[in-house]
């Protein structure tokens, strides 16, 4: 049998037509689902990025407590510079008895003190931020230094 | 003197028969073609000295024949009529694939699509001349362009046309070069050929190690009767793509591969004996497997065409050819017709996407024509 009727005998047509239509569905909805990938993990990212940031908001974290300002600043910031010492005191006692004066510099600005470099050299022209070698400070202690300054 | 005479009665001088001196030749040209113009040559340097260990004449019964069942060839052979070496391929051709370009633009998975439709109309043709409907099922995939997939099913369905259908599959991939740039030259305008391709978009790794996951699914729910090959085909690409196997992925890709090529090849080439390979069915198969081949090439083509009509960037319909699953064959030729309009528009990695989803789509294929003649 040859031709058309062999075709028709054979179920050729039906053969050829719905295996057309299945493999082109299969391709269209695999191409619909991969279209898709990227977009869904997008989504996915995003939500993970707003789910932590508003974890971030509600219990901030163990590093932004410690950076919680160890001073308060006072309205008017004062001129005299034993004044200026005694606000700088609690800064210095988280550093301690010597210290590099960038840690000193960084923990200003941190507690958002005005100018810490002005400051400093007016410390150091005051004596009481005194050098102790290759970088590191001491603190001569405004109390000490307002007691000087008094007697 | 006897014995002498005896001796050489039982020679390959003897026993030749003008089918076996032809398929020599055949050989030959296969090795030529492979080592001198190398044209395929991984398949066709295999294939083409199988010819030649396949025709050697020799006495029946001993045991040295591969249709004699208790021979060494005979062996080898198992995995092409088990579909073994074919799914073995599809494992290394998965761990090989990058679907990058595919999915920054799954639009040309259509393409692909389109090219399959080759097979049906050659499925078509194949029973108006009289074939039965699994031996014409069979050399209707050749229309797919793929090798293993085309052993695989005839292996299935029609065990005694493996020979010619996988000579004839193999030899129109290689003959890429030369049957597909007139059909598309034909078929498209200069000023589509000049159609340039935007950049592809950058594929996250998290999409690539979705994707055969999401793809396995998809299309072996549809046709289950492909899981032999698109289940290895998309667990090879989730070795690679997963990051945490990079030792299978490159065994898969390496030594499992062309293991499986060299067996492949060379037993496909060793089927062909002169006695059942040189028939009128033979001569029939391989025209058929050039229509199929052709209107598959075609139909990417004019599919990419019609799909222009509808879209605001318009596709190079050149992609269209690249849709038969020649991989990576086809879209090395669709990206030179490309070049020789104009030097500057690059269509690989475009026609890379449609080559990838030729794969697929020819698997798809296999897996509908078994399901739909299994049990006839």
């Amino acid at each position: 049998m040859y031709g058309f009727e062999a075709i028709t005998v054979n179920n050729g047509w039906a053969m050829a037509l719905a295996g057309a239509l299945i493999v082109f569905s299969g391709l269209v909805v695999l191409s619909l689902a991969i279209s898709q990938i990227h977009k869904i993990l997008t989504l996915f990212e995003k939500e993970k990025r707003e789910v932590g940031f508003q974890q971030d908001l509600e219990a901030p974290k163990e590093d932004e407590l410690e950076d919680k300002p160890l001073i308060s600043l006072p309205k008017q910031f004062p001129t005299d510079i034993n004044e200026i010492a005694r606000l700088y005191q609690p800064l210095i006692d988280q550093l301690g008895e010597t210290f590099y004066l960038s840690d000193l510099y960084a923990i200003s600005r941190k507690n958002k003190l005005p100018h810490p470099h002005i400051t400093f050299t007016a410390f150091r022209e005051s004596a009481i931020l005194i050098p102790y070698g290759e970088g590191v400070f001491t603190w001569n202690l405004p109390e000490e230094n307002d007691d000087n300054a008094n007697g | 003197m006897e014995l002498l005479f005896q001796f050489l009665s039982n020679t390959g001088y003897y026993l030749a028969d003008y089918r076996q001196i032809i398929m020599i030749v055949v050989g030959s040209v296969f090795l030529y073609l492979g080592t001198a113009k190398q044209y395929e040559p991984l398949l066709l340097v295999p294939i083409g000295f199988g010819i030649l260990v396949g025709n050697i004449p020799f006495f029946k019964g001993f045991g040295l024949g591969i249709y004699e069942s208790n021979s060494v060839l005979h062996y080898l052979y198992f995995g092409v009529t088990t579909g073994l070496y074919p799914s073995i391929v599809f494992l290394g051709l998965g761990a090989m694939t990058d679907f990058s370009s595919l999915l920054a633009r799954p639009v040309l998975m259509l393409l692909g699509a389109a090219a399959q439709m080759g097979i049906f109309f050659t499925l078509l043709g194949a029973l108006a001349l009289g074939f039965l409907p699994k031996e014409a099922a069979s050399i209707a995939i050749i229309g797919g362009a793929d090798g293993p997939t085309s052993i695989f099913l005839t292996a299935k369905l029609a065990p005694h046309l493996i020979g010619p259908i996988a000579i004839a599959a193999y030899s129109y991939m290689a003959l890429i070069p030369v049957i597909q740039p007139p059909i598309m030259r034909l078929l498209t305008s200069r000023k589509e050929r000049l159609i340039r391709m935007p950049e592809l978009r950058e594929v996250s790794k998290k999409e690539r190690v979705l994707f055969p996951a999401v793809a396995v699914i998809l299309c072996c729910f549809l046709a289950p009767a492909s899981i032999p090959l698109l289940g290895m085909f998309f667990f090879g690409n989730f070795l690679k793509e997963c990051g945490v196997a990079d030792r299978l992925a490159q065994t898969a890709r390496t030594a499992i591969i062309d293991t499986a090529t060299i067996l492949l090849g060379l037993t496909v080439g060793a089927s062909t004996q002169g006695d059942v390979f040189l028939t009128g069915k033979s001569v029939l198969i391989f025209f058929l497997g050039a229509v199929a081949f052709s209107i598959a090439t075609a139909s990417g083509v004019i599919f990419a065409k019609i799909l222009n009509l509808f879209l605001k960037e318009k596709i190079n319909p050149l992609l269209g050819a690249s849709g038969v699953s020649a991989v990576p064959g086809s879209a090395r030729e669709v990206h030179l017709v490309g070049q020789s309009e104009d030097p500057e528009n690059f269509l690989l990695m475009h026609a890379m996407a449609c080559n990838s989803s030729g794969v697929i789509g020819s698997a798809i294929c296999a897996g509908i024509l078994w399901s739909f003649l299994v049990g006839s």
